[in-house]
């Protein structure tokens, strides 16, 4: 295995456990393959359900359309889909998602 | 013609109204956005009055997978059989619209329905480009969903075509030019003719609901009107502002009638459909609900019709105001100026009614139900998991809620039962949100004559 090959993913809201992703691994995958529970659905980044905080670092989300520009803007990633570029720090689960959803007319447009 | 048979359903409105009281009705409930990692479920509740569980959930069916987002269901076979006698409203067919997953499920034990079969997303996104399957309706032998999506959560979607054995034949319409979305469908055989609206695209409602997404015209505001066996469009209505976002559309249930009504859901209108006596299709606006000016809020607050339905014998409508929390009824025996006889107050975001039967009402009237003859109509408050979390947060960790309202179907007139509620804040495994609903014996929302 050359260096690269994994990115350490850090979940900060499941006690800080680390996970050693491959390279093409989507984060959802290696959480339930370590048994952290993530919410799950599509898995093709079309729903939003798997949505998590990325906290540091940098994903790729090939073909990931459930967020639209705020919520990206927020920090937001879709778990299923989202690959590291590097070491992450995330936070995933629906406890997250407090600033996911906003009613949209409460608060003018951005 | 009228030979003695034993098929699904009822020989006419008529014969279903005399139908024995529902004892069992069926909803979805979701753990989807709830933080509940847990497959959603199908939810038996106990309606019967004389039953020591009357007004509880008696039986929970699993879906085999997490995260479906059950939404609405439709039986294998309904009225529209009622002379094949080979034929039985057996199987409920309940499709997750995030999975595009379509769960078949087996209730010849009605109290202990049981997994019969799963038709795979990925299958039906392989073989048909499609996705997000939402209304179903049975068609004789075969069934037919609506599909919200292409298989990458674009629009327009189309119509899947299944069989009787629940295999995928392949996509239903010839022809969807026209079509710039995809919601519910109603027909009418008699008439050769199919009614579609339009809700957005999966990639537009699934992250929640944004009014620059209205702006930048991603959600629907036509309505289509179909050759049914042709199966192509062959009127198209762009309402414009008076329209926008049409869901749930309803027929009349006299087999020989050729109209029936719907709402767009964001403008808050209920508009009437009907096919005029040359073949033409036409629409009128008949209801308008107005906007509301709300403290700090910086857009007047529209009532959100998100369901609407027609009682059997075709004399009153019912529909609900979603954001500001009431339920309607109106007589509609002048088809063209409905009068509105009754209202009810549950949740919502105006707050007039914040706890219902002792219990803190999270969202507000949304999915309905009626019996068959009329007397009782069920609501659920849960709309879609992530539009729930936009508008009622609070439903994610309290659960949705199911009442009951009693109707008055000689002098109009509707209230809430004191009597029934089924709080889902209060399921085994965690609150969950309930959804649409739909009795054994069949409902004004299945049953179409042929
Ligand atoms: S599970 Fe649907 S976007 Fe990730």
């Amino acid at each position: 295995m050359t260096a690269d090959a994994t990115h350490k993913v850090t979940v900060a809201n499941r006690g800080g456990r680390e996970l050693a992703v491959a390279d093409g691994e989507n984060i959802a995958d290696a959480c339930e393959a370590a048994g952290i529970a993530v919410p799950i659905a599509c898995r093709y980044g079309g729903c939003i359900t798997c949505a998590g905080r990325l906290v540091s670092g940098s994903v790729r989300q090939p073909k990931g359309t459930a967020l639209n520009k705020r919520q990206s803007q927020d920090g937001y990633i879709l778990m299923c889909v989202a690959q590291p570029k590097e070491d992450c720090i995330v936070e995933v689960g629906v406890e997250t998602h407090t600033n996911l959803y906003r009613n949209p007319f409460l608060g003018p447009l951005k | 013609m009228s030979k003695e048979c034993c098929g699904p359903g009822y020989a006419s409105p008529k014969e279903a109204m005399q139908a024995d009281r529902e004892k069992l009705l069926h909803t979805v409930a979701l753990y989807v956005g709830t933080g509940v990692e847990k497959p959603d479920y199908l939810a038996t509740v106990d309606v019967d009055p004389d039953s020591p569980t009357y007004s509880s959930v008696v039986a929970r069916t699993e879906m085999p997978q997490v995260g479906d987002e059950l939404h609405h269901s439709g039986w294998n076979a309904c009225s529209s059989c009622h002379d094949d006698a080979s034929k039985s409203r057996q199987y409920l067919l309940m499709p997750g619209v995030r999975t595009s997953n379509i769960n078949v499920i087996d209730t010849s034990d009605d109290t202990n329905p049981k997994l019969h079969k799963v038709i795979s997303g990925d299958e039906i996104k392989a073989k048909t480009n499609l996705s997000a399957p939402h209304t179903v309706h049975c068609l004789g032998a075969d069934i037919i969903i609506s599909m919200l999506g292409d298989a990458d959560g674009n629009a327009p979607g189309g119509f899947l075509h299944i069989n009787e054995d629940f295999d995928i034949v392949g996509r239903w319409e010839n022809d969807i030019t026209g079509m710039n979305y995809n919601y519910d469908f109603w027909y009418q055989p008699r008439h050769n003719m199919m009614v579609s609206s339009e809700w957005g695209a999966p990639n537009t409602f699934m992250p929640g609901f944004d009014l620059e997404d209205v702006g930048a015209g991603k959600y629907g505001q036509s309505i289509h009107f179909w050759d049914f066996e042709g199966k192509k469009i062959v009127k198209s209505i762009d309402m414009g502002a008076d329209g926008m976002i049409p869901l749930e559309v309803r027929g009349l249930h006299d087999p020989d009638s050729n109209e029936g009504m719907f709402a767009a859901t964001l403008s808050s209108n209920v508009f009437r459909w009907w096919k005029t006596d040359d073949g033409d299709f036409e629409i009128e606006k008949v209801i308008d609900i107005p906007t509301i000016d709300v403290d700090g809020f910086p857009v007047p607050m529209p009532s959100l019709i998100t369901d609407i339905l027609i009682s059997m014998d075709d004399k009153y409508l019912y529909f609900a105001n979603w954001l500001h929390g009431d339920l309607r009824q109106y007589d509609i025996t002048d088809r063209a100026n409905p009068k509105m006889t009754g209202q009810v107050w549950l949740g919502g975001m105006l707050g007039k009614a914040p706890e219902v039967n002792g219990v803190k009402v999270q969202g507000a009237p949304q999915m309905i139900q009626l019996s068959l003859d009329g007397k009782r109509l069920y609501v659920t408050t849960s709309l879609f998991s992530s539009w729930d979390n936009q508008f009622y947060p609070g439903m994610k960790d309290q659960g949705g809620q199911m009442y009951m309202i009693d109707c008055d179907t000689d002098k109009g007139g509707i209230s809430i039962n004191p009597d029934f509620v089924v709080d889902f804040g209060k399921e085994p495994n965690g609150p969950s949100r309930c959804h649409e609903m739909r009795y054994p014996g069949g409902d004004v929302t299945s049953d179409i004559w042929m």
